[in-house]
């Protein structure tokens, strides 16, 4: 009865302790996420003039989501880009990865140089492009020149422009990749592969059978990361083209920046940023699920 | 093999990923770096590399103050400015004044440059919640229509009125009619003059006088080569000189250049270049809007011609415009690399500086006109004797507004009445690299203005180009008919739609009808948005046409 009663202010001092290492966390999700979405939510159903609320208009922002040519435009944008940057970044990164996963000389220097673009800015990146791609005797021309081949108009062609974000994006982000899956396929079991080669295994069917599947969790990992933050992409094609020409690289975050920011139109721009809340949320849905099946069948 | 192969196929991969990284800056015209320019630089904040700033600075005008004459002791006049440096377009002056303007008030002179592109956005976030951090900022003009609008600036009548000679003074009537009519709204006035924007034509001198070229233009066009005075003569100066080397280096060179990268200021080409399709005798104000109605003008057939005109000449400039600002079409120009521009009155300034390679050669002219225009009330296309030339104020004309929320409107007051003052306006206006151009009589030379070729000659000028250039100035800003300048709220907005589908028109992605077209609808739904009877309201009352 003694022992019970000294536990209970032990118990109550230890749940208070729990609630100051918890406190500085809640704090900061209610004042830096849950605050500024429910004002964001609040904004969405108001018009603005001069960069002030003006009036009420239910879900008219909403509304425009579907009818705004523009901003489907951004989303046609920015989905070509996903797809062709993160299919080329996961496929390189990992690619890269197998590469330098083997003994070799001068490995550890091959790998921190690889790894550098990804500490730069974006910003610094796409400004760097312009230099890059400049047309007219620029160093990218003057190599292609200098291979017999003609100038690109890299900047001042549709195509060409959204091809030369799609480049600089998968020369930042590649490293990432390549970093995180070498890590992964450093922590493999070698055992596994000692006994596949005994058993006579192809190199190519420890790939397929070994190596794949026990990357498989880091690799949808990764592929999950890259997707979200392709998607938000705003800093190179802003730096680089300015979403130029014409709507060519105009991706949605850029299509929601100058919306608020430099048009004041800040309930539109709430309700794009929900919508793209929303698919960044079904991406993420959809991919924790196919992560949570792999570990389960892992389990099973 | 597999050894060595491994190693090498990874030197490869990583070179090319890391070491293009450290490649030299393009070099563009052979030789100098490029500095390319970003959407941070539109609108006044761009500047030509090619070009040194050189020594040359403004008088002291205002004495040291002692005691209570220090009115300003303890305060604090925070400037907003585009970022462009000590040394750059706009912001420079600032630097250079900071000294006097603080020993002849007492207070402190903070210099804040930012992106052009955060510029506008920190100034309405910093008056729409009544903040006041910026006591000023150098402002373009087209803000007006938000910033008075929203009652977030000082009208300055009074103290521009004062006569306690607390103020440096600085006369407005100096300022030419059409730049003049920018500094005030709905009749009063808001800004102190500084930064005079205005498209002119500039050409090669040198090579339309040259003999060899005069014989063979004619042989080609049944016309003497001479200074453009239509756009149709305009194009073809433009297609006789492209593809021929203008500058000696034995490359061929263009026809002319401009800067079409979204956000590069396009818009501001097409209209100075559209005005005398549209404006007119019969119709000397609407080129937007339907005053009526607020539906846009803008598919009208002289809209449709003048953007058809333009983006023909496309094809005599180097396909890289398309995404150049307009920093580095103006290092185009001054390298030699083409024969014909139009543009602000910086790029005759930047001639004059060390690198050009145009000194001497660079003259300059008001817009070319047309034979006709399209009478957007009436309907019809009219024919005019002569030439339909329309002059304009199209740009920035960066200028001091003072924040309602200021707590120091005198000081402000003082320090942009002190860099408006005569004798420091005419040395921002000798020189190109600070961004402030001409506009003035007091930058003209005589009998158009009060001043002499020597000053102009003292600051390095070249004598013909000295005087073609601001007889240029002279002529455009005085011109009878004035392309209407858009100064209504959400005038940004607008602006960029029509830049977008500009460029979108430049690269082929849609026709010149159906870049107008989309450019329409963009401008319906901007006017729906703003509201349409107050848009219209204001409207009505910035044409100055009354209800």
């Amino acid at each position: 009865m003694a022992a019970t009663d000294s536990t209970k202010p032990q118990a109550r001092r230890s749940d208070q302790t729990k609630f100051w290492f918890l406190g500085p966390a809640v704090v900061w999700i209610l004042v830096f996420t849950i605050f500024p979405l429910l004002y964001a939510l609040y904004t969405s159903f108001f018009s603005f003039r001069f960069g002030k609320i003006n009036q009420f208009v239910g879900l008219a922002n909403f509304g425009r989501l579907f009818t705004d040519a523009n901003l489907h435009n951004g989303l046609r944008v920015t989905l070509t880009f996903v797809i062709i940057t993160v299919t080329i970044q996961m496929l390189l990164g990992f690619g890269l990865a197998l590469l330098l996963n083997r003994e070799m000389r001068g490995k550890n220097i091959l790998r921190a140089i690889m790894i550098l673009p990804l500490f730069a800015t974006p910003v610094a990146m796409g400004y760097l492009g312009i230099t890059l791609f400049y047309e007219i005797n620029g160093p990218i021309n003057e190599l292609i020149r200098a291979f017999g081949g003609s100038d690109i108009p890299w900047l001042s062609n549709p195509f060409w422009a959204q091809v030369a974000i799609i480049l600089i994006d998968i020369w930042q982000w590649t490293p990432f990749v390549f970093l995180v899956s070498l890590a992964a396929l450093q922590g493999l079991p070698a055992d596994l592969f000692e006994a596949a080669e005994v058993d006579g295994a192809s190199g190519w069917q420890s790939f397929r059978r070994i190596t794949l599947p026990l990357m498989a969790p880091v690799l949808w990992l990764i592929l999950l990361l890259r997707l979200v933050e392709a998607f938000k992409v705003f800093d190179i094609p802003t730096s680089l083209t300015l979403g130029g020409p014409g709507r060519a690289t105009e991706v949605y975050s850029l299509f929601t920046y100058r919306t608020a920011l430099r048009f004041f139109d800040h309930g539109y721009a709430a309700a794009q940023g929900f919508l793209l809340l929303l698919i960044v949320s079904l991406i993420v849905g959809l991919l924790f699920g196919r992560i949570r099946s792999i570990y389960q069948e892992e389990r099973n | 093999m597999r050894k060595i192969l491994f190693p090498i196929l990874s030197i490869l991969v990583v070179a090319s990923l890391v070491l293009t990284a450290c490649a030299p800056a393009a070099a563009p015209g052979g030789g100098e770096a490029a500095q390319p320019a970003t959407e941070g630089e539109a609108s006044g904040e761009t500047y030509a590399s090619v070009v040194e700033a050189g020594e040359l600075v403004p008088p002291i005008v205002a004495q040291p103050c002692e005691g209570d004459a220090c009115f300003c002791k303890d305060k604090t006049v925070t400037v907003i400015v585009n970022t462009a440096g000590e040394k750059g377009p706009i912001s420079g002056p600032f630097y250079e004044v900071r000294d006097e303007f603080q020993a002849a008030t007492g207070a402190t002179l903070e210099i804040v440059e930012v992106p052009f592109a955060e510029h506008f956005p920190k100034l309405m976030t910093d008056m729409t919640t009544g903040t006041g951090q910026y006591d000023t900022s150098i402002a373009g003009a087209w803000w007006l229509g938000d910033l008075v609008g929203g009652d977030y600036i000082l009208p300055l009548d009074d103290y521009y009125n004062d006569t306690t000679g607390k103020f440096p003074k600085w006369d407005i009537e100096d300022v030419q009619q059409g730049p003049r009519d920018l500094l005030t709204y709905d009749g009063k006035l808001y800004m102190v003059a500084n930064d005079h924007d205005g498209q002119v034509m500039y050409y090669r001198r040198d090579l339309l006088e040259d003999p060899a070229h005069q014989a063979a233009f004619k042989e080609k066009y049944g016309y003497d080569l001479k200074v453009p005075d239509t756009w149709q003569e305009f194009r073809d100066v433009a297609e006789y000189f492209d593809g021929k080397d203008l500058n000696g280096d034995g490359t061929p060179d263009d026809g002319l250049t401009m800067h079409l990268k979204v956000g590069g200021q396009g818009m501001f080409h097409f209209m100075s270049f559209a005005a005398p399709f549209v404006i007119g005798p019969d119709n000397p104000k609407l080129f937007w809007f339907d005053p009526e109605t607020m539906t846009p003008l803008m598919d009208s057939p002289g809209h449709q011609r003048a953007m058809e005109t333009l983006i023909d000449l496309v094809q005599f400039g180097p396909e890289a415009m398309m995404g150049w600002s307009l920093g580095e079409s103006w290092d185009h120009f001054l390298r030699g690399q083409a024969a014909l521009t139009f543009t602000w009155g910086d790029l005759g300034a930047l001639a004059q500086q060390e690198g050009s390679a145009v000194k001497g050669k660079t003259g300059a002219a008001p817009m070319p006109g047309t034979t006709e225009y399209y009478d957007v009330v009436a309907g019809e296309w009219k024919q005019v004797d002569g030439v339909n030339k329309v002059g304009n104020t199209t740009g920035g004309s960066w200028a001091g507004v003072i924040s309602k929320f200021s707590d120091a409107p005198e000081c402000t007051y003082f320090l942009l009445a002190l860099m408006a003052t005569p004798e420091k306006s005419e040395v921002y206006a000798y020189r190109g690299w600070d961004g402030v151009d001409p506009g003035r009589f007091s930058h003209y030379l005589e009998p158009n203005g009060t001043n002499t070729i020597d000053g102009y000659l003292a600051a390095g000028w070249d004598a013909a180009d000295a005087e073609s250039y601001t007889n240029a100035y002279f002529e455009n800003f005085g011109a009878k008919m004035q392309f209407p300048y858009l100064r209504i709220p959400g005038t940004f907005e607008y602006w960029t739609a029509l830049d977008i589908h500009l460029s979108e028109a430049a690269t082929a992605q849609k026709t010149p009808a159906e870049a107008l077209q989309a450019t329409v609808e963009d401008f319906e739904a901007i006017t729906d948005r703003l509201g349409r009877d107050v848009q219209r309201e204001i409207y009505v009352k910035s044409l100055g046409l009354g209800e």
